[in-house]
């Protein structure tokens, strides 16, 4: 009588395993396309595009290797240093507006209710446009000339027209006023959903305690939205770091390159000057700041509470 | 928690599964690349209405080579800056057009990657006798690398020519520019007056550099013969650039306008705010049609000035020109349509309808040309058949890089006050000439 569950549990056990390999089946087929598309349109460009920052290449006519003599001549240029500072400050002062700006629009729209769901939605307009529309936009608000709105609005009090992007001195603070105007309100959105998982109870909490509204938002709301501030500060700094199509509509890299940073070089070397070799190399070095930028964020935030993050 | 085989995909499912899609990937492609043995296929720029007086002459031209021939004419537009690039990839491919639309400056480094086809072996020897021969010398010449002549020239133009109100210059009693840097300089500055500037510049392009036309006003010489280059840190460059600074200083050029492309300069010469500017020739019309700051009539057109008793500077480039690829099918079909184009009934259609100079220069004995529709077509006719005449040399080293880095020296020119010499040889050490 024993010997019959033996031989179920035998076949029971096969079924189980064939059930299990035809989800398998079902999982692959499902996600194979997915991975197909991300190895063709990620995965082998990355590798392609380190292949070819090791190669001269220009207007299409690849000439050989030439091991790291892009990277090599990339970092003898001046223009190269400078236009990596201009990224970094492009991206540093973009941040420092954004993240501030991002929390408080997400601290008023938890606070506002419904009417700040309204308020949030109207602030997305602009990340929902296109970044070489948005330059337009304010390429026409900012001229300084009869017909631009920023001209017109400096009439009514009588100040005469100001020109923002030809001016080497404000040409950088106002391409990343726009930038920001453009990208903060998508940040605040991952900020108020960070604010929404935050327990009401330790606010009582902390009330009852006694903590002030400042007590409670740098001993609450920041520790508590660190993850969140991770996220925004990782995706932000990729977006500014590689922002490229508002400079390209508002300044071109101008006046006197104020405005070139390494992705508008990479964008002048590789589709302009159609040198593909070195253009391929700003690319690598890009990655690779990016890369330690992240890392960085990663240790700062998310390693101080044992990977929280 | 432990993960299970059943709620993960494990590295063998998913490389499966890309290997799955990969192999079916190739069935999804379609026959993008194929081509009709009846038809030919054409790449050139088109705006996005695709009905400017130009684009209206060229369907029309299809219209009739199509019904004449039994030969389908397939427009596939593509941006005018990337019609060298994309063809050259595309020759790579295999998938080329038939002919396509190339800018004179690009042209050297189409040839080098052997991508066009040799005209002199292709073209009827009719149009050989006829054609050739009345078309612009200094255009087709330019056409002929080593015997082999790659393209056709269509549109005739100056390119980068000065427009300007004649009601500015008459309010300073003039009817039109000095033709001598010395007086232009002078006379820009009085044109200057409340929000109107004397002469607009653009500062901020990859194709066009106001310090190359300025420099112009030296004539060929500006080019080593040998090599092609400007020499950046010369005399004539240098003078060049103080000429720009002295514009600056009468209050000519605006220093406000350090990043002003091509178009803004046309849209606010539209509004007004200049008497003169450095303007796309071909545009002539469009300028008129938006004119808002001033009577359209008033419009006229001008050479660039020169220094000391030269000619009248025009600068021809960058302008259009046709080549077959090497790689057609359809060789024949698409060289009878490149003919056409260049009959004489198409080269008065051109000019006629949408004011271009005609490519033949014998219909210019045609009583049309001697009404006022046609005074700008002549004007421009005039300038490029005088002694100031001359194009970019064949082959300019680093052309994809030069505009970029002289407008930023022009730049420099215009909204600081170094001096111009460090600013030359930083260009100069720029494209390591």
């Amino acid at each position: 009588m024993t010997v019959v569950p033996i031989k179920l549990a035998g076949a029971s056990a096969r079924s189980i395993e064939q059930a299990a390999r035809a989800s398998r089946r079902v999982g692959t087929a499902l996600v194979g396309p997915a991975v197909a598309v991300i190895v063709a349109v990620h995965i082998v460009p990355a590798f392609i595009g380190f292949y070819s920052s090791l190669r001269r290449i220009f207007f299409f006519a690849d000439e050989g290797f030439v091991g790291l003599s892009n990277f090599s001549a990339l970092f003898s240029d001046p223009i190269t240093w400078q236009a990596i500072g201009r990224s970094l400050a492009f991206t540093f002062g973009a941040l420092a507006l954004a993240v501030p700006l991002a929390l408080l629009a997400a601290l008023a729209v938890r606070e506002l209710g419904p009417r700040g769901r309204l308020l949030l939605t109207i602030l997305l307009v602009p990340w929902a446009m296109s970044p070489i529309v948005v330059a337009l936009l304010w390429k026409w608000i900012l001229l300084p000339s009869p017909g631009g709105l920023f001209a017109s609005i400096l009439a009514v009090f009588g100040i005469p027209p100001v020109n923002l992007l030809s001016d080497p001195a404000w040409a950088m603070p106002t391409v990343i006023a726009v930038a920001v105007w453009r990208t903060f309100a998508f940040a605040a959105i991952i900020l108020s959903a960070g604010l929404g998982q935050i327990p009401k109870d330790l606010y009582r909490a902390a009330s009852v305690d006694g903590l002030s509204v400042v007590e409670r938002f740098t001993k609450i709301t920041l520790p508590l939205l660190a993850p969140s501030i991770l996220i925004v500060l990782s995706m932000l700094t990729i977006s500014y770091f590689n922002e490229v199509q508002v400079i390209i509509g508002l300044t071109s890299g101008g006046p006197i390159r104020s405005t070139t940073t390494l992705g508008y070089q990479l964008y002048i070397t590789g589709f302009v000057e159609l040198d593909q070799g070195r253009g391929n190399a700003i690319a690598v070095v890009m990655f690779l700041i990016n890369l330690l930028l992240i890392v960085g964020y990663i240790q700062l935030l998310g390693g101080r509470k044992g990977g929280e993050a | 928690m432990r993960q299970t085989r059943y709620d993960a995909i494990d590295r063998r499912s998913a490389l499966q599964g890309a290997l799955a899609a990969g192999v079916a990937l190739p069935f999804l492609g379609g026959r993008a690349g194929a081509q009709s043995a009846d038809s030919i296929r054409i790449w050139t720029f088109m705006s996005a209405e695709g009905q400017s007086p130009r684009e209206k002459v060229f369907k029309a031209l299809i219209d009739d080579f199509q019904a004449k021939s039994k030969v389908k004419v397939v427009v596939e537009s593509q941006p005018f800056q990337e019609l060298e690039t994309k063809f050259v990839a595309a020759v790579a491919q295999k998938r080329a057009p038939d002919l396509v639309w190339l800018r004179d400056t690009f042209l050297s480094l189409v040839v080098d990657r052997g991508g066009l086809a040799d005209l002199n072996t292709e073209l009827s020897p009719e149009f050989r006798q006829q054609a050739l021969p009345d078309m612009f010398n200094v255009f087709t010449q330019k056409s002929v690398f080593d015997g082999k002549r790659v393209s056709l020239p269509i549109w005739p133009s100056p390119a980068q020519i000065i427009f300007y109100r004649k009601d500015a210059l008459r309010e300073i009693g003039l009817e039109a520019p000095p033709l001598g840097w010395t007086a232009f300089v002078d006379v820009a500055g009085k044109l200057t007056k409340g929000t109107r500037i004397g002469l607009g510049l653009p500062t901020s392009d990859n194709s066009v550099s106001a310090l190359v036309n300025v420099m112009s006003g030296f004539g060929p010489s500006i080019f080593d013969p040998a090599t092609g280059r400007i020499d950046l840190t010369g005399a004539e460059a240098v003078e060049a650039a103080k000429t720009v600074r002295d514009l600056v200083a009468r209050g000519a050029v605006s220093k406000t306008l350090l990043n002003a492309m091509g178009d803004d300069i046309q849209d606010q010469f539209a509004a007004g705010r200049f008497a003169m500017a450095q303007a796309f020739a071909p545009r002539f019309q469009q300028y008129q049609k938006i004119a808002a700051g001033y009577d359209p009539k008033e419009l006229a057109v001008s050479a660039w000035p020169s220094f000391g008793s030269r000619p009248p500077a025009v600068l021809l480039g960058p302008y259009w020109t046709v080549g077959l690829a090497s790689t057609s099918q359809n060789k024949a079909a698409a060289v009878a349509f490149l003919e056409s184009m260049f009959s004489p009934a198409a080269s008065m259609k051109w000019a006629k309808e949408a004011s271009l100079i005609p490519d033949r220069r014998s219909v210019m004995s045609d009583p049309w040309f001697n009404t006022s529709d046609a005074a700008v077509t002549a004007a421009f006719f005039k300038l490029l058949s005088g002694d100031g005449a001359f194009v970019f040399p064949q082959r300019v080293p680093d052309i994809t890089k030069l505009f970029n880095v002289l407008n930023t020296s022009l730049q420099e020119i215009i909204g600081t006050d170094e001096k111009v010499e460090p600013i030359l040889a930083r260009a100069k050490s720029t494209l390591g000439w």
